[in-house]
């Protein structure tokens, strides 16, 4: 009975199930396996996984570049200032606000590589870029943009390339003098003194995909322009800069107490932000509690509304709340659907698969109706009730022998079969064919009784 | 208690707002305004408590058919009422919208509020409750408290709906022709004497009562009646069989149509008719009913029955027909021909019954069985339960062989002629005289 609608389903619920787990599965393991750059070691020159830049800071070492590992934004800077120098940095986010618009400070013969940065690090830093879109995972495209060719010659060499991840585009009404590169998914430009390269995936750095395509040869053409590749591998979300000494003395524990990597630097204006937020800053603290912007943003007179209408809602809530009276109930008569038992044993038979006894009472139930109709007793033997019904029906004598005294249907297709046979038999002996020559019956006519 | 007005009336203050020098002392200043003059229009409302209730209206109902019951609502204050009023019933009941009524009662007067009923089943349907919201002048706020004013108690019965009535006329007809001066009437044992009439050509000559003649010099025959002044007695099974429902009412309620036909007839033809309807204790019972007064006292006793799931005791049913109908009577049970309740409940003490009274068991015969059987299957699952039907199919014969061993008379139909072939059963033993 709820057999085709279950399947019915069924046939929906299937595939759309083994999509969604398709679409779960895929986006679990694309978690776990994209490399994260806020963790520690993410293209770092010494780690040797496949989210590291070893063999990176190996090839470079090999074209006789002078790869220098800084720990610290002052130190990398430092060491980046003292000779014409390319700065990596891997992990923009990790920078703290304060260092980014050093970085435009160093000397117009440095280069600044920076590697997938979002909009806050751009915005903070001062660099005239926007994030645009942002691919699922990196693209190796060609290093054209829009028809047009690559105006970094590193770049145009290294051919296809993974570069395509995000893309940038130039900040409205900021300096028009960029280059485009790899369907805008590496931008270089002049910032301030130095020379600034912005490229949106990390994949040419990464272990794992440095062997594919170009992107050894973009990216040591990146990095090697310059004699000496100043790396910063931050571990973690750097300290502002005003702050005692100690920090960077003491490098393993500059993380926050909680929820720092979620945030590593709470919205200074936020006087109430998270607990491990700048707690040490008492003066802007309190200067934040005195101007609320989301307060100041409306007039006075639009708060008190505000409230005012608040207090008309919970007065129609009351009024709604208070109803006239209770719903009324009253006891259910009892229901009992009819020939509930005798549905409920067929579909007992039919769980059992009892053919056997389906058919035995179907069979007694046919010669029940038959035996009277041929004037035959209850206890006719096998024989003569089937030459009989031959006769008054024409069928052979053979078959409706197998039909009323037969082996048990194997399937329930040939219950089936056997049960409309068996509904058809009274009705062909009672309506005969034409040659009506029915043999009398030597049996006395006896009453049929309702034991069947 | 506060209304949407006083809800609308704060939000146009509030739209005043940019008008005051300074907004928050202003919202101070309308809320408390507002919540005084509301408080002000409770006040003034007219008190639950002075107002008083009544009811009139009808008392019984037959089923299908509308009722009115009619509230008086008088405001017993010196103000003047306004508000809802909302007469709750059972559902069943099937109070016509609207959910509530309005109402506006001067001072001292009284308001009709008449509520439509059209109930959907059988039974005593009461009314639950009375809730009045009375509102001030200016509809801010409102006076409202669970019982006050205090419901008038009202209970509809609702009465079966006997739709076998339109049988009556066929049957009394025939029961005219049993009765009148024919030849068919039999000479059978236990027809009664009537009087003696003059032989007229075409009367049976065994009929010539030679004695009388010889008294008389002119040949005269004996008339018969049919028997009167014979004892009916309809027992209704209420147990779990009754709660079946065939088509979509319930067995017992056929069973119903059935004794009231029955009822009908019986009284017409003279006969003494009581009523049982009985489970594990007796639910109703009518005897000694004059004929004027039969039809009305059945059907009240009846219009409350329900059935119940428990298994019918057939030990206290023939112990409270013997114990009742201590002259021969026809006993009819209306139950149904169930292997499990019949073969164990009322064959071990139908001998003791059958001995002293004339048994007639009738049962509504359940029409999905013969559709089960009598149709060729079309699923597998149809075949099983086709065999699932014969074997209820051989099993109600088999009850009822028992029954006829005992010399009990079954009467078993589909709920379309139930009440007919009951009636049947009755006049073809009241032709045969074997009441």
């Amino acid at each position: 009975m709820t057999s085709p609608t279950r399947r019915r389903w069924h046939r929906a619920a299937i595939p759309l199930g083994l999509v969604l787990l398709l679409f779960a599965v895929t986006g679990v393991t694309y978690a776990l396996e994209h490399p994260d750059p806020r963790e520690p070691g993410f293209l770092s020159p010494v780690n040797a996984d496949s989210d590291g830049g070893s063999r990176l800071a190996q090839a470079l070492t090999a074209r006789g570049v002078d790869v220098r590992r800084e720990r610290h934004t002052p130190d990398a800077l430092q060491t980046a200032a003292e000779a014409p120098s390319t700065l990596l940095v891997p992990a923009p986010t990790l920078v703290h606000p304060d260092y980014l618009t050093m970085l435009s400070r160093l000397p117009a013969t440095s280069r600044v590589v920076l590697v997938d940065p979002p909009a806050r690090v751009l915005d903070r830093g001062g660099v005239p870029l926007e994030p645009t879109g942002r691919r699922w995972a990196a693209r190796p495209v060609g290093p054209e943009t829009a028809g047009q060719p690559c105006p970094l010659p590193e770049a145009a060499a290294a051919g296809v390339a993974a570069a395509l991840r995000q893309r940038y585009a130039v900040r409205s009404g900021a300096s028009p003098t960029v280059g485009r590169c790899y369907d805008s998914g590496l931008i270089g430009l002049r910032w301030s003194l130095t020379e600034l390269v912005v490229i949106g995936a990390s994949d040419p750095f990464r272990n794992d995909r440095l062997d594919e395509h170009g992107n050894t040869t973009l990216a040591t053409g990146l990095l090697g322009t310059r004699s000496r590749v100043v790396w910063l591998d931050l571990d973690g979300p750097e300290p502002p800069p005003d702050t005692p000494q100690q920090p960077v003395t003491e490098p393993e524990a500059p993380a926050p107490p909680e929820g720092g990597d979620e945030e590593p630097y709470p919205d200074e204006r936020g006087g109430s932000g998270g607990p491990g937020g700048p707690a040490d800053r008492p003066d802007e603290g309190s200067a934040s509690q005195a101007d609320n912007p989301l307060r100041d943003a409306f007039p006075s007179w639009f708060w008190a509304l505000l409230a005012m209408l608040g207090f008309a809602l919970l007065i129609i809530a009351l009024w709604r709340a208070r109803r006239l009276a209770p719903p009324v109930a009253e006891p259910l008569p009892v229901t009992v659907r009819s020939a509930e038992t005798v549905l409920g044993r067929g579909r007992l038979y039919r769980r059992a698969r009892a053919r056997g006894p389906a058919a035995d009472i179907l069979r007694g139930a046919a010669l029940a109706r038959v035996l009277p109709l041929l004037d035959l007793p209850a206890d006719s033997p096998p024989e003569h009730v089937a030459t009989a019904v031959a006769v008054q029906t024409g069928q052979p004598p053979e078959a409706v022998r197998e039909l009323l005294y037969g082996a048990t249907p194997d399937d329930d297709a040939a219950l089936l079969r056997l049960a409309r046979d068996l509904a058809a038999l009274p009705h062909a002996v009672s309506a005969p064919r034409a040659t009506r020559g029915t043999p009398p019956t030597p049996y006395d006519a006896t009453e049929q009784g309702g034991d069947r | 208690m506060l209304t949407w007005r006083a809800a609308a009336l704060l939000g146009l203050g509030a739209l005043t707002l940019p008008l005051w020098p300074s907004p928050w002392p202003a919202v101070a200043l309308l809320t408390a305004a507002v919540l005084a003059l509301s408080a002000l229009d409770w006040a003034l409302a007219a008190p639950l408590h002075a107002v008083s209730v009544h009811r009139d209206g009808d008392r019984t109902v037959r089923l299908g058919a509308a009722a009115t019951v009619t509230l008086h609502v008088r405001n017993g204050s010196t103000r003047r009422l306004r508000g809802v009023l909302r007469d709750a019933w059972v559902p069943s009941a099937g109070a016509a919208p609207p959910y509530a009524h309005e109402l506006h009662v001067a001072p001292g007067a009284t308001e009709r509020v008449v509520t439509a009923l059209t109930p959907t089943r059988r039974g005593d349907r009461p009314a639950v409750r009375l809730s009045l919201r009375s509102a001030g002048p200016l509809g801010l706020a409102f006076r409202q408290r669970a019982g006050r004013p205090a419901a008038p108690a009202w209970t509809l019965r609702v009465l079966p709906r006997f739709e076998s009535r339109r049988l009556l006329p066929e049957k009394t007809a025939r029961l005219r022709v049993l009765d009148g001066a024919l030849v068919t009437r039999g000479r059978g044992q236990g027809t009664e004497f009537d009087t003696l009439r003059e032989y007229v050509v075409g009367d049976d000559v065994r009929s010539i009562d030679w004695r009388a003649s010889a008294r008389r010099r002119d040949v005269l025959v004996r008339t018969w009646r049919p028997e009167r002044d014979r004892r009916v007695l309809c027992v209704l099974d209420t147990g779990r069989t009754s709660a079946v429902r065939i088509g979509d009412e319930p067995r017992l309620d056929a069973a119903m149509d059935a004794a009231l036909l029955l009822a009908a007839l019986a009284s017409r033809a003279g006969d003494r008719v009581d009523l049982l309807a009985v489970d594990t204790a007796v639910r109703a019972a009518v005897s000694g009913a004059g004929r004027q007064v039969l039809l009305t006292r059945l059907v009240n006793a009846l219009a409350p029955l329900q059935p119940t799931l428990v298994e019918t005791d057939f030990e206290l049913v023939v112990g409270e027909v013997l114990r009742r109908e201590r002259k021969r009577a026809l006993v009819v049970l209306f139950t149904a021909l169930e292997p499990g309740a019949l073969g164990e409940g009322l064959l071990p003490v139908l001998p003791r019954l059958a001995a002293r009274h004339r048994v007639v068991v009738a049962a509504v015969h359940d029409p999905v069985l013969t559709r089960l059987t009598a149709t060729a299957p079309a699923r597998a699952e149809d075949a099983y339960a086709a065999a699932a039907a014969w074997r209820a199919l051989a099993e109600r014969d088999r009850v009822r062989a028992a029954l006829t061993r005992h010399g009990v008379e079954v009467v078993d139909a589909p709920a379309d002629r139930f009440a007919s072939d009951v009636t049947d059963a009755y006049l073809r033993l009241k032709t045969l005289g074997r009441l």
